[in-house]
C-alpha cells in the first residue's frame, strides 16, 4: 500500500477560490522524493496541507474525498497525533518558530510528544551532528539570517523522526548558499529513506532528488514526469510550463554569489554617491554622534567611499546574505541616520533627510508598507496634493484599475507589490529600490516584475533591486552590482536574455 | 552562573514587593539598592554589560537627583517632568531591570518546565511562553513599519492624531495575525496541543546559588517588613 | 473553526498569548506618559480603553470561547505584578476580566452590545491599579514623600485618585470602554472586515 494516498479530493476554502482542489488522485510510495510544482494559487500548498491534516482540521472548506496517510484517515485524525509521522518545514522563517533559542526549538516537537527527557537529547544530538548545527546552538532566534532559521526550522522537524516530511517552498527567503545547504538536508534524508514531498518554484536544486514530479494547475493535476523524465525536460518545454529553469547557468550561479573579478565600469549619466559608511557593530558615542569613515576599515557594514549609479537602468544588487545588500538599501534612501552618504542628481545634492525624498524602497515584506483602507487612498496618500488623474493614471499603469476601492491586504501578493509601487511613483521618487521583489514568485509572476522594472527605469528612474533570483538578473538587470563585505566588488553591464 | 528559574521568579516577587512598600529610612533605602543591584550583578554575570550599565547608570542618576537636587518642596515645570521621571525610576527600575534580566536569561524550554513544575495548566504556560516570544516580534514589525512611514513621510499622520494611531496600529495588527496563524500552524503540526503531558528536557534542579540567593532575598524582605513596619 | 468545540485549544492560547503581548505593548507605551504628570495617571480610564480597543474587538472575534478574556486578564496581572505594580489589584483584575468573558459569552462573543459591555467591564482592570492607592492611602501617601516623590506629585496624584473620585474614575473606565469597542468595532471593519480576514 502507497504511504499516502489522496483519493478524488475536491476541496475550495471558505470564501475563496485560490488553491481550491478538482479531482485530485495522488499515490505515493515510501521512500520517494516527490517535487509539486505550478504557479503559484494553482492548489500546491493545498495537498501539502491535506497530507499534514492543517486542511481540514486548521483551514476550513469543502473538503470531499479520502486522504490516507501513513494508515490514518486524515478526516478523523487530530493534528497532534500526526506529530510523530508528518513533519512541516512552511515557507516563512520567521513565524514558524515557538521558542526564541535554538536549542529549545529543536526540542520542542519531542517535548510535545511527552518523551522522556534522555531521548530528546539523544534525539537532538543525532540532529545537530547530521546537519551540522553546532555553530547556531544557544543562540537567539532572533539573531539568525533566514537560511540558519531554516535549518533550525528542519532540524526541529527530523528531531520528531516523522517517516514523511513535506516542505512548503521552503527556498523562497534563502539565498544560494543556504538553497545549497537545504539540499545537503534533503539529500540526507532520502539517503534515510523519508518521504519527501517538496512544494516548490526553485527546481534547479532540487533536479537530482526527485523521484516523482506532480504538475499542478488550477487546482488539478495537469502532468505528471519521473524525476527522469524530468530533468531531460530541455528549455523551452520548461518554458512553455511557466515553470522556473531546472539547471542554471555557471556564469549566473557565480554572479549571484557576488564570485566575480573585481572591476567597476565606467557609467556616463549617472546619480552620483559619496561617503556612503555605515556599521552595525560599532554604535555611535552616548551623547555624541559618531561619524563612520572610511578608515573604520572592517568594523563597517557598509563601505562605500564613492560610487556612480547609471540613471533610467535596471540594477542588480547581488552577493552573499549578510554582506550589506539590505544595510546599501537602507542606507541609500535614508533609513540608517547614521550613514552620512550623499547623493547628487543632476546637479543636486541630496543628504539626511532629503535622501527620504528622492528615493523610496519596497519592502521586501510589502505589508508593512501598506496603511489604509483602499488602493486608491493609499496612492493619494504619497502626493503632496491630491491629484485624482495622476493617480488614476498610476493605477492604470500598473494594472490596479479594477482594485481601486480594494483593502490593500486583500490583494495577493503580487498586487501588494504594485500597489507599494504605485505610491512610490506618486511620491515622485527618482531611485526605486527593491529588496528582493521575487523570492517566493513563480515564474510568469517574476516575469511580470521584470517588466515591470524594465518600465520603472525606461520612464526614467533608476531601479536599484537587491536580489538572490538569477533569472530575475538574466531578464531585466541593464547592470549587476556586487557587493562583498559592504564593498563594491563589480559593477558591470549585463546582457539581457531580451 | 545559571539560575534556577524558580529562583528567579521568588526574585520577582521580593524585588516587586520591597519596591512596593518604599524606603523611608537610611536603613531601609540600603535594603533596597542591595536587592537592586543583585540583578545588575548577575546581568553582568551573564555578559549583558550593555544593558547593565544603562539600567545602573539610569538608576544612579535618577537616585542623585532626587536626593541632592530635588526636594518635597520643587515646584515647576521643570522640576515636576524630572520629578515625573525620576519618580518612575526609582520607584519601578528594579522591578523593570529584574523582568528585563529573568525574561533575558530565561529559555521558553525553562519556563515551561518551571511552569510544569509548579503545576500551571499547559494552557496558561503556553500563552504566557508566547507573550514572552512575542514582544521581540511585535519590536521588529514595529520598527519595520515605523520605517516604512518614515519613507513615505506619513510619522505625524499629517497632523491627525487618530491617522498616527492608525497608521502604526493596523499594520502591526496585521502581520501580528498572519504570523499568529502560521506560528500556530507550525506549532500544531509539531504536537502541541496533544493530550499526552508535556515532557521537558529541561531537567530543573537547584544549586547552591540558588539557595543562598533566597535565602538572602527571603531575609531581606523579613528584614525589611520588621524594620519598616514594628520597629 | 471546523472544529464547534467549546474548548479552548492550543491555537486559541497561541492567539490569547499574541493578543496579550499587544495588548501590554499598547499599554506600555501610553503608561509612559503617566509619570509627566499625576493626572495623566488618573487619565489612563480614558487613554488606555481607547488605544486598546482596536487589538481587543480584533481578539473578541479571533477566539469566541469562554475563557478567553478570563485569561488575558490572568496574564496582565501576572504581568503587572512582575512589572512591579504589586499584587493588591490583581483578584479585581481578573474578576473584572471574568465578568466581561461572561458578558460577551451571553452574547456568544457576537452580539454587538454584549461586546461593548463586555469591553466597558473589562476595562475596569485599569482601576483595579489604583487600588493600592486608596486601601493604603494615608501610608501609601508618606510612602511616596519618603520615597522622593514630591510632595506636590502627591499631592496631585490623590488630588486625582482618592475614596471620592473612585466612583468617578469607574464610571469613567467603564463609558470610555464602551466607546473604545465601538471604535474598535469600526476600526475592525474598515480593515479587517474589508481585507476579508475576520
Amino acid at each position: 500500500m502507497s504511504i499516502i494516498e489522496l483519493e478524488n479530493i475536491n476541496f475550495q476554502y471558505k470564501g475563496s477560490r485560490d488553491g481550491s482542489l478538482r479531482d485530485v488522485n495522488i499515490k505515493i510510495e515510501e521512500g520517494q522524493t516527490v517535487l509539486l510544482c505550478g504557479a503559484s494559487g494553482s492548489g500546491k500548498t493545498s495537498i501539502i496541507r491535506l497530507i499534514n491534516g492543517l486542511i481540514p482540521h486548521y483551514y476550513s472548506g469543502e473538503l470531499e474525498g479520502e486522504v490516507t496517510v501513513d494508515g490514518h484517515d486524515i478526516k478523523k485524525t487530530e493534528l497532534h497525533e500526526l506529530a510523530g509521522t508528518v513533519g512541516t518545514v512552511f515557507q516563512n522563517p520567521r513565524s514558524q518558530f515557538f521558542s526564541v533559542d535554538t536549542d529549545g526549538e529543536i526540542v520542542f516537537g519531542p517535548e510535545n510528544i511527552g518523551l522522556e527527557p534522555k531521548e530528546i537529547k539523544a534525539r537532538m544530538n543525532d540532529v545537530v551532528a547530521e546537519m551540522n548545527l553546532e555553530e547556531i546552538l544557544g543562540r537567539s532566534i532572533f539573531d539568525l539570517s533566514g537560511g540558519q532559521k531554516q535549518r533550525i526550522a528542519c532540524a526541529s522537524v527530523a528531531a520528531l523522526l516523522p517517516k514523511i516530511i513535506l516542505l512548503d517552498e521552503p527556498s523562497s527567503n534563502l539565498d544560494f548558499d543556504s538553497i545549497e545547504l537545504l539540499r545537503g538536508i534533503i539529500t540526507e534524508w532520502k539517503r534515510q529513506g523519508k518521504t519527501i514531498i517538496i512544494s516548490e518554484h526553485r527546481l534547479w536544486y532540487l533536479k537530482d532528488a526527485v523521484d516523482h514530479v506532480f504538475y499542478i494547475e488550477n487546482g488539478q493535476i495537469a502532468k505528471e514526469w519521473s524525476g527522469e523524465e524530468f530533468t531531460s525536460l530541455n528549455e523551452d518545454e520548461v518554458k512553455s510550463y511557466k515553470l522556473r529553469p531546472i539547471v542554471l547557468e555557471e556564469e549566473l550561479i557565480r554572479q549571484i554569489r557576488g564570485d566575480c573579478e573585481s572591476s567597476v565600469c565606467e557609467i556616463k549619466d549617472a546619480i552620483e554617491l559619496q561617503n556612503f559608511y555605515f556599521s552595525y557593530k560599532k554604535k555611535p558615542y552616548l551623547l555624541l554622534k559618531k561619524r563612520f569613515k572610511e578608515s573604520d576599515g572592517d568594523l563597517l557594514n557598509l563601505n562605500i567611499s564613492e560610487l556612480r549609479i547609471p540613471k533610467g537602468k535596471v540594477i542588480g544588487l547581488v552577493g552573499p546574505n549578510g554582506t550589506g545588500k539590505s544595510t546599501f538599501l537602507r542606507c541609500l534612501c535614508g533609513l540608517e541616520r547614521d550613514c552620512k552618504g550623499r547623493i547628487v542628481s543632476d546637479g543636486v545634492t541630496y543628504k539626511g533627510r532629503q535622501r527620504l525624498k528622492l528615493c523610496y524602497m519596497v519592502m521586501q515584506d510589502v505589508n508593512h508598507q501598506l496603511f489604509t483602507d483602499s488602493v486608491r487612498s493609499e496612492v493619494m496618500l504619497s502626493m503632496k496634493e491630491d491629484d485624482e488623474e495622476r493617480c488614476d493614471e498610476l493605477l492604470k499603469m500598473l494594472g490596479l484599475t479594477e482594485h481601486k476601492d480594494t483593502h490593500p491586504m486583500a490583494l495577493s501578493g503580487g498586487q501588494k507589490q504594485r500597489v507599494a509601487i504605485a505610491s512610490a511613483l506618486a511620491s515622485d521618487a527618482h531611485v526605486l529600490l527593491f529588496d528582493e521583489p521575487t523570492s517566493g514568485l513563480d515564474y510568469s509572476h517574476m516575469e511580470k516584475v521584470a517588466e515591470l522594472l524594465q518600465r520603472l527605469a525606461s520612464s526614467g528612474a533608476s531601479v536599484i533591486v537587491s536580489t538572490h533570483d538569477p533569472e530575475l538578473i538574466s531578464e531585466c538587470c541593464d547592470y549587476v552590482l556586487g557587493l562583498n563585505h559592504g564593498k563594491v566588488v563589480y559593477l558591470k553591464e549585463n546582457r539581457k536574455e531580451r | 552562573m545559571k539560575l534556577d528559574p524558580r529562583t528567579k521568579l521568588f526574585m520577582i516577587l521580593v524585588v516587586s514587593l520591597i519596591v512596593m512598600m518604599s524606603a523611608t529610612t537610611p536603613f531601609l533605602w540600603a535594603i533596597r539598592l542591595s536587592i537592586t543591584l543583585i540583578p545588575i550583578v548577575l546581568l553582568i554575570l551573564e555578559k549583558k554589560y550593555a544593558s547593565a550599565l544603562r539600567f545602573l547608570l539610569a538608576y544612579s542618576t535618577a537616585l542623585v537627583l532626587t536626593f541632592f537636587f530635588l526636594s518635597a518642596e520643587s515646584e515647576g515645570i521643570v522640576a515636576s517632568l524630572l520629578i515625573g521621571y525620576c519618580g518612575i525610576v526609582v520607584q519601578f527600575m528594579p522591578a523593570l531591570i529584574t523582568a528585563w534580566y529573568v525574561v533575558r536569561t530565561t529559555k521558553i524550554g525553562e519556563f515551561m518546565s518551571c511552569m510544569q513544575k509548579m503545576h500551571i495548566p499547559d494552557g496558561i504556560a503556553v500563552s504566557l511562553a508566547v507573550v514572552m516570544r512575542f514582544f521581540p516580534t511585535i519590536k521588529e514589525e514595529y520598527s519595520s513599519i515605523n520605517d516604512a512611514m518614515r519613507m513615505r513621510g506619513v510619522m505625524l499622520g499629517g497632523g491627525n492624531v487618530l491617522k498616527m494611531v492608525e497608521f502604526r496600529m493596523i499594520p502591526l495588527l496585521f502581520s501580528c495575525v498572519n504570523i499568529g496563524e502560521e506560528l500556530s500552524a507550525a506549532a500544531i503540526t509539531r504536537g502541541l496541543g496533544g493530550e499526552v503531558k508535556r515532557s521537558s528536557v529541561v531537567e530543573l534542579k537547584l544549586g547552591i546559588a540558588d539557595y543562598i540567593l533566597m535565602t538572602f532575598l527571603a531575609a531581606a524582605t523579613v528584614i525589611f517588613v520588621v524594620f519598616k513596619y514594628f520597629l | 473553526m471546523e472544529n464547534k468545540s467549546n474548548k479552548l485549544k492550543a491555537k486559541d492560547f497561541i492567539t490569547i498569548g499574541i493578543f496579550t503581548a499587544i495588548l501590554f505593548a499598547v499599554e506600555f507605551a501610553f503608561g509612559m506618559l503617566g509619570y509627566i504628570h499625576p493626572f495623566i495617571v488618573a487619565s489612563y480610564v480614558v487613554i488606555l480603553p481607547l488605544a486598546s480597543g482596536i487589538p481587543m474587538m480584533l481578539f473578541y472575534t479571533k477566539v469566541e470561547k469562554f475563557g478567553m478574556i478570563t485569561i488575558v486578564s490572568v496574564l496582565l496581572a501576572i504581568i503587572m505584578f512582575i512589572g512591579g505594580m504589586g499584587y493588591l489589584g490583581a483578584p479585581l483584575i481578573i474578576i473584572s476580566g471574568l465578568v466581561a468573558d461572561l458578558i460577551a459569552k451571553s452574547g456568544k462573543y457576537k452580539s454587538f452590545k454584549k461586546t461593548v459591555l463586555s469591553f466597558g467591564v473589562f476595562n475596569l482592570w485599569i482601576c483595579a491599579n489604583y487600588f493600592p492607592i486608596l486601601i493604603t492611602a494615608d501610608a501609601y501617601r508618606q510612602d511616596l514623600i519618603d520615597g522622593g516623590y514630591s510632595a506636590e506629585y502627591v499631592e496631585n496624584l490623590f488630588l486625582a485618585i482618592n475614596v471620592k473620585t473612585i466612583g468617578i474614575l469607574v464610571v469613567l473606565a467603564f463609558a470610555f470602554g464602551c466607546l473604545g469597542a465601538v471604535i474598535g468595532k469600526a476600526a475592525v471593519k474598515k480593515h479587517f472586515e474589508k481585507a476579508g480576514i475576520v
